[in-house]
């Protein structure tokens, strides 16, 4: 997609219009592409036509004019050359099913969804290549918080990709004053860091929770961050990708956000909520939850040593009281600052 | 078909030179020199390597003065030079020869391997022929031979294998595949001469010149854009630990797309290629000694200290197919599915399918602005697709054979009841006086046949005939009988009511063919090889 100035740009379809899908679509139009927003509600279609706004997910921003929204998957897809896929792990592999049905293999997919699939443990872009023809694929993640993206504040992010003319779509779309896009090859490593932090985030809820002070979450964060890259590596990561945005980046920022819904699940834990109650509460389910599920069998698959991962794992599911868990983690033998595993790679 | 490799491999270096892509002619020429002059110190004083000497210290003189002319024109040589040695003495006229008369020559140098003792003992000697099973997409291969050309990818364990091909080929009324074979498979004049006229193409692996690799995969391609059918072994050499191929070469394997956007580029008419995987199962492997021992030398570094012991070939592949006939053991070949030059499956039209078996057009994946266009990042990540698939249907289409499954749970069982941890010491402590009571072995083996045929339930791995029959006792009289035949030391040995580890790498060697499947709870033990 390198073309000259003043070349017609193309039209790119983003799949998905909740918040962070709506934001994705919102920065392309703002870099004068033509955007179709395919989304499944006919009144959202409608409100994002008629008044620029998507006010379910992002209360006062206006999108951009760009922006076309539809609920016809074929006529988002069709003809255009790279496509966002913007759906959240639970319905990811019946949207890109779908997907499948007129997808050519000239046509780029970026996929910008942060979860592992509950049932098989696959990453989305494993999901993706077992439902569709697309090769040329990537990833986008990174600390990108939708709300401060559409109040235009600056931050950075990553595309992944095998692929460079995957990422240099994918950059020359989003790319910004306000937004820097890095590229990476490891699309494992930024798949992981983007999924694992929220299993992090989830005890940094907890931690605000108890009052635990600063020094402990930055214990939480680098310790969380080291076993995090201990699964990314038994599963094929580069580790240096953890040491990017897309590791310690998205980590720090999420838990430092304690309005998302992970940070949320934590904090009512920590309270004596129990899990049931806290997400009944939260009104949504909280990637994290299922995270946790998945890391516990990965680790156990792999005889991994992820003490922390697993205490919230069983703090979540097996009825371990948060503060328990905390004694019990700092009782654990210390060894190595830096994973001796993970050096000299 | 050389001058058309060397053509395309001169104007191509001389475009990547003019657009600083890559290295002046000037810097190749140097690269060449000194590669080669590295091989050569070392390479004796053969005919060959005078003539390359001679060759080359022309050029080296040369080059400091030479005019860009010059320099183009010395390239020209040293690629021509290349060229022509890989395709050796091929003949087209020989080829259509040959390829009548090779399936039955062939027969004969495996049966006898002296064409003198064939003709009077023809009729004694029972065929090869009839020792090989072929199973699997045997119609989809013989149907896809007739849309495009074939690129059959096989896992390699033994230097047999291209002959046992040959003659599966043959059987499946397919006409010979062009395949590249080391230069040490040449040295045997008949051998040699059937095998140049057959298409096989020479691999001088002492050649590490990055533009001798290069003009290699550039005559391979050639030789499929030219619709010649290809063979090769991905896996690069043969398998050293026994396991299946976890790790494959994707230098020769990229080709494949290569020739496939030369042939969309052109608008050639029957543009398709498919790569075909192809397991080759033997009970018994007939270099399976001194490949074992290579691999533990390499793998266990310092802690492993090998014992070589020699013999004479001839007489190894005697004792070899004395054994296999008169055991009356069967060497299965197993036809995977197929995939197009991106990995996707192909249907037995020859169409590409998406995942969800969907029609899709392949040559769309080459597409750059709506044009065919190269990409040669783009193209690799293509074929480490390929390679992945390939490497699943290898583990599909492994077939267990009882020699494998009685070392496997032998050997397991062996390590279990052992407190050592470390592979190559157990190994090494592994000698005759270690065994284990019959009905253990028996009862371990009962549970790791159950968990093969799940397996193999689920099309994860194929079954022989009496390993999917589950009957034991023929099981192990089957691999103790395959045990005793061939090798020096009988492999694993009966005495009494006990079974003795007779030689424990062969028992290790025998085992690895099922490792990576996590049968009986154990983890791979032989690492997927990669580069350097």
């Amino acid at each position: 997609m390198s073309r000259q100035a003043g070349e017609k740009k193309p039209r790119i379809a983003v799949l998905g219009a909740g918040n962070w899908g709506s934001t994705v679509a919102h920065m392309i139009g703002a870099n004068g592409y033509p955007v179709s927003l395919w989304c499944r509600s006919e009144k959202q279609r409608e409100e994002i036509n008629t008044h620029h706004t998507n006010t379910r997910y992002l209360e006062d921003t206006r999108l951009s004019q760009n922006i076309t929204a539809t609920n016809d998957l074929e006529e988002a897809i069709v003809g255009a050359p790279l496509i966002f896929v913007v759906i959240p792990s639970k319905s990811f592999r019946e949207v890109v099913r779908a997907m499948g049905e007129v997808l050519r293999p000239s046509q780029f997919v970026i996929h910008a969804t942060k979860g592992i699939e509950s049932r098989t443990h696959l990453r989305m872009s494993e999901v993706l290549l077992q439902e569709t023809c697309a090769l040329q694929f990537g990833v986008l993640s990174g600390p990108n918080i939708a709300l401060e993206m559409c109040q235009g504040k600056p931050a950075g992010t990553v595309i992944a990709s095998e692929f460079p003319r995957v990422i240099e779509a994918g950059r020359s779309a989003l790319v910004s004053e306000q937004l820097r896009v890095y590229a990476n090859t490891d699309v494992v490593g930024v798949e992981l860091g983007g999924t694992l932090k929220n299993v992090v985030a989830i005890a940094a809820g907890m931690l605000s929770a108890l009052d635990l002070g600063e020094n402990a979450k930055a214990l939480l964060i680098t310790r969380g961050l080291s076993e995090i890259a201990r699964i990314g590596v038994a599963l094929g990561a580069d580790p240096m990708t953890f040491a990017g945005l897309a590791g310690i980046g998205d980590l720090m920022v999420t838990c430092s956000s304690p309005l998302s819904r992970n940070h949320r699940v934590g904090a009512a834990l920590a309270k004596g909520m129990k899990l049931d109650e806290a997400v009944e509460k939260l009104g949504m389910v909280a990637e994290g939850v299922n995270t946790a599920k998945v890391v516990h069998s990965i680790a156990e698959r792999h005889r991994l040593d992820v003490p922390l991962l697993e205490s919230v794992y069983r703090a979540l599911h097996e009825n371990l009281t948060p503060a328990e868990g905390i004694r019990e983690l700092m009782q654990l033998s210390s060894r190595y600052d830096i994973d001796r595993a993970l050096q000299g790679h | 078909m050389a001058s058309e490799v060397v053509g395309r491999m001169v104007e191509r270096m001389l475009a990547r030179a003019e657009s600083g892509t890559g290295q002046p002619v000037e810097e190749v020429i140097n690269e060449t020199l000194y590669h080669e002059h590295l091989r050569l110190s070392k390479a004796g004083s053969s005919d060959e390597a005078k003539a390359d000497r001679a060759f080359y210290s022309k050029i080296r003189h040369e080059l400091p003065r030479a005019s860009v002319n010059r320099q183009q024109r010395l390239l020209h040589e040293i690629v021509e030079r290349y060229a022509r040695e890989i395709q050796g003495h091929f003949d087209p006229k020989a080829y259509a020869v040959a390829t009548k008369f090779a399936p039955p020559m062939m027969n004969a140098l495996l049966n006898g391997l002296s064409p003198g003792r064939l003709v009077t003992r023809l009729r004694d000697v029972p065929s090869l022929d009839e020792h090989l099973i072929i199973q699997g997409e045997v119609e989809t291969l013989q149907r896809l031979h007739e849309r495009g050309t074939i690129v059959l990818t096989p896992t390699h364990s033994s230097n047999l294998d291209s002959m046992v091909l040959g003659l599966a080929l043959h059987r499946m009324g397919l006409p010979p595949f062009t395949y590249g074979a080391g230069l040490n498979l040449f040295s045997n004049p008949i051998v040699g001469y059937f095998m140049h006229n057959l298409g096989a193409y020479t691999v001088d692996r002492l050649k590490t010149d990055p533009l001798y690799r290069e003009t290699l995969k550039e005559y391979a391609t050639v030789t499929l854009e030219f619709d010649a059918d290809n063979l090769f072994f991905p896996g690069g050499t043969r398998s050293r630990s026994g396991a299946v191929e976890a790790y494959l070469k994707k230098g020769l394997l990229g080709t494949s797309i290569a020739a496939y956007r030369q042939n969309v580029m052109r608008g050639k008419e029957t543009s398709n290629i498919y790569i075909v995987p192809c397991t080759i199962s033997y009970p018994l492997v007939l270099e399976a000694s001194t490949l074992i021992d290579d691999y533990l030398r390499e793998a266990g570094k310092q802690r492993y200290i090998i014992v070589d012991d020699e013999f004479s070939k001839v007489r190894r592949w005697l004792d070899f197919l004395r054994g296999l006939f008169a055991l009356d053991l069967r060497i299965y070949i197993t036809i995977g599915k197929p995939l197009d030059p991106f990995g996707n499956d192909v249907d037995e039209q020859g169409n590409s399918l998406d995942p969800r078996g969907r029609k899709i057009d392949p040559s769309e994946y080459l597409l750059v602005d709506g044009e065919v266009g190269e990409d040669g990042v783009r193209d690799s990540v293509y074929t480490g697709n390929v390679a992945r698939r390939l490497v699943g249907a290898f583990q599909r289409e492994n077939v267990a054979l009882p020699t494998n499954v009685v070392a496997f749970a032998f050997f397991e069982l062996l390590r279990k009841k052992s407190n050592e941890r470390d592979l190559y010491r157990f190994l090494r402590g592994l000698g005759p006086e270690i065994s284990l009571p019959m009905p253990d072995v028996e009862q371990a083996l009962a549970l790791l046949l159950e968990e093969l045929q799940a397996l193999a339930g689920k099309g994860g791995i194929r079954l022989s005939q009496s390993v999917g029959s589950g009957d034991i006792p023929e099981i192990m009289r089957r691999a103790l009988k395959s045990f005793g035949i061939y090798h020096t030391t009988p492999v694993i040995q009966r005495k009494g009511v006990r079974l003795h580890v007779g030689d424990g790498n062969l028992v290790f060697y025998y085992r690895n063919r099922l490792d990576g499947y996590g049968l009986m709870g154990t983890r791979r033990l032989v690492p997927p090889r990669r580069p350097g």
